[in-house]
């Protein structure tokens, strides 16, 4: 009992760092995703390229490999060593950089999706009734969008649950790390295997909650279609 | 002074010359159809009458008063052109209601973001008028989706007189519907024609047109082949080319 108590006390504490990058994620690939998939969509064609050439590019690569590049290159490139701050800050704020710029990539394609599936007899219909562009955007197009990005949204949000775990791969001593450390020697215990099968059920159970909450929008969302 | 005076009107999508040296006038509380084959330009030029589209050359004047002038950039500017809109109404053949707003919703919303609100309960009201013209007034809590073919364009055509456009245009209003639907819609058509609503009609229906219509257009390939009284355009065509179309339009 004690044994499982100690566990799970070094697990709750862990999960909290899988669960603060999820939240600063979602906090900064909400937004810069929109700048993206505007950029994805401008007229002005070198710069509509030049965002989708770096959408492809980071969603065409591996988050793993994007992580180790995003800490250890600058460090080996730049004459004054590693731009990240000393010890776990560093490799916290390195990871969410990384996880920021990655997600986001995805969410902009699915924006792109949802504006682009509103079909313009909206639009129209609106300048008709004499509706300025952004009366337009807020009044007729936004919810239209909002509906349709929200089934392929909650996909990514338990993706991005499941994806925190990454962040070992650059120390950063999220729940999996923790659990594996119990399997090397850890408080005291060594050998311990199910710690790290333990740490599944913290997953489950967050995208579980998840699951539900995206649910009860998506019926909030079918009073129209 | 005719209410509506268009002169001139060209449009060209890249090299394709889609509206030839358009002209008409259509008088106050008058009922114009333009017939004419697919591809003829019809939906264009209702398009460019509702800024939809900009045209190459031409001029639109509403009462005298010209408010789109092809060569002077001045009367294309967006904040005015917004204006001047609204001496339009156009139904659309897809209906283009907005999805999330109820039916009486979709009546109100341009004239409750246009005037505050101590104005609105005054634009519910008339909202709710306007739908039981329609022979919408027990559904005007219902969604889009929760409406037929025909009553969807019903609450359009409330939702684009709620603006008092000067003219209201329709563009093949009956054309997505069943057919056992198209009657409802053309009646209320028909019901506005006898209350002098100033309309510009594309339609296929070529009965309805002669009935309803005081005037007739002939569109072929941009440009108008004929036009004249409903009556004579369609029964007694005067142009070889009229008659071939309306002769196909009998056989089928
Ligand atoms: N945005 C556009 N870009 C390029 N060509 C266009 C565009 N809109 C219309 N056209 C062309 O202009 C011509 C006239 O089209 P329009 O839709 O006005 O015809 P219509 O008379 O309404 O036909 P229908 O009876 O099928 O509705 C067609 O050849 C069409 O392909
Ligand atoms: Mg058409």
């Amino acid at each position: 009992m004690e044994q499982f108590t100690t566990v799970v006390g070094a697990l709750n504490v862990s999960f909290l760092l899988n669960l603060k990058l999820f939240a600063i994620t979602l906090l900064g690939a909400i937004p810069l995703g929109l700048v993206i998939s505007f950029g994805s969509m401008c007229r002005f064609t070198p710069l509509r390229w030049l965002t989708r050439t770096v959408v492809w590019i980071i969603r065409g690569t591996p988050l793993m490999l994007q992580l180790y590049i995003i800490f250890f290159i600058p460090g080996m490139m730049l004459e004054s060593g590693s731009p990240w701050p000393a010890g776990s800050s560093g490799r916290f704020l390195a990871a969410s950089i990384m996880f920021i710029i990655n997600y986001a990539c995805y969410f902009s394609e699915i924006y792109r999706g949802g504006i682009q599936g509103v079909p313009v007899g909206q639009q129209e219909a609106g300048l008709v009734l004499g509706l300025t562009r952004r009366q337009i955007f807020f009044k007729v197009t936004l919810l239209q969008m909002v509906k349709r990005i929200v089934p392929p949204m909650g996909n990514e949000f338990i993706t991005l649950v499941k994806d925190t775990s990454l962040a070992n791969v650059i120390s950063v001593q999220e729940i999996i790390w923790a659990g594996k450390a119990f399997f090397k020697t850890s408080h005291g215990y060594s050998g311990l295997m199910w710690p790290i099968f333990f740490t599944g059920v913290y997953f489950l159970a967050f995208s579980g909650v998840l699951t539900l909450l995206f649910d009860r929008l998506e019926k909030k969302l079918d009073y129209f279609k | 002074m005719s209410l509506l005076e268009v002169k001139g009107i060209e449009k060209r999508f890249g090299d394709t010359e889609v509206l030839k040296d358009i002209s008409f006038s259509l008088e106050e509380g008058k009922a114009l159809a333009i017939i004419g084959s697919s591809g003829s330009g019809k939906t264009t030029l209702l398009r460019c009458l509702n800024f939809l589209e900009k045209p190459d050359a031409g001029t639109i004047s509403v009462r005298g008063k010209c408010i789109f002038d092809a060569a002077d950039p001045a009367t294309q500017r967006e904040n005015e052109v917004r204006q001047k809109r609204l001496h339009f109404g156009l139904v659309f053949q897809s209906f283009n209601l907005f999805p999330q707003y109820t039916a009486l919703e979709n009546v109100t919303l341009a004239g409750k973001l246009r005037q505050d609100k101590s104005q609105w309960s005054a634009i519910e009201r008339q909202g709710m008028e306007l739908l039981e013209r329609m022979g919408l007034g027990d559904r005007s809590g219902h969604y889009p989706h929760q409406l037929s073919g025909g009553q969807q364009q019903r609450v359009a055509i409330a939702r684009a007189l709620a603006l008092q456009p000067d003219v209201l245009c329709f563009d093949e209003p009956t054309s997505a519907l069943d057919p056992e639907l198209t009657g409802e819609v053309l009646k209320v058509i028909r019901s506005l024609a006898e209350q002098d609503t100033t309309m510009i009609i594309v339609t296929h229906e070529m009965a309805f047109a002669r009935d309803v219509a005081d005037e007739v257009i002939f569109m072929d390939g941009g440009v108008i082949v004929e036009q004249g009284s409903a009556k004579e355009v369609i029964e007694h065509p005067a142009q070889e080319r009229t008659r071939q179309f309306l002769a196909r339009y009998a056989e089928s």
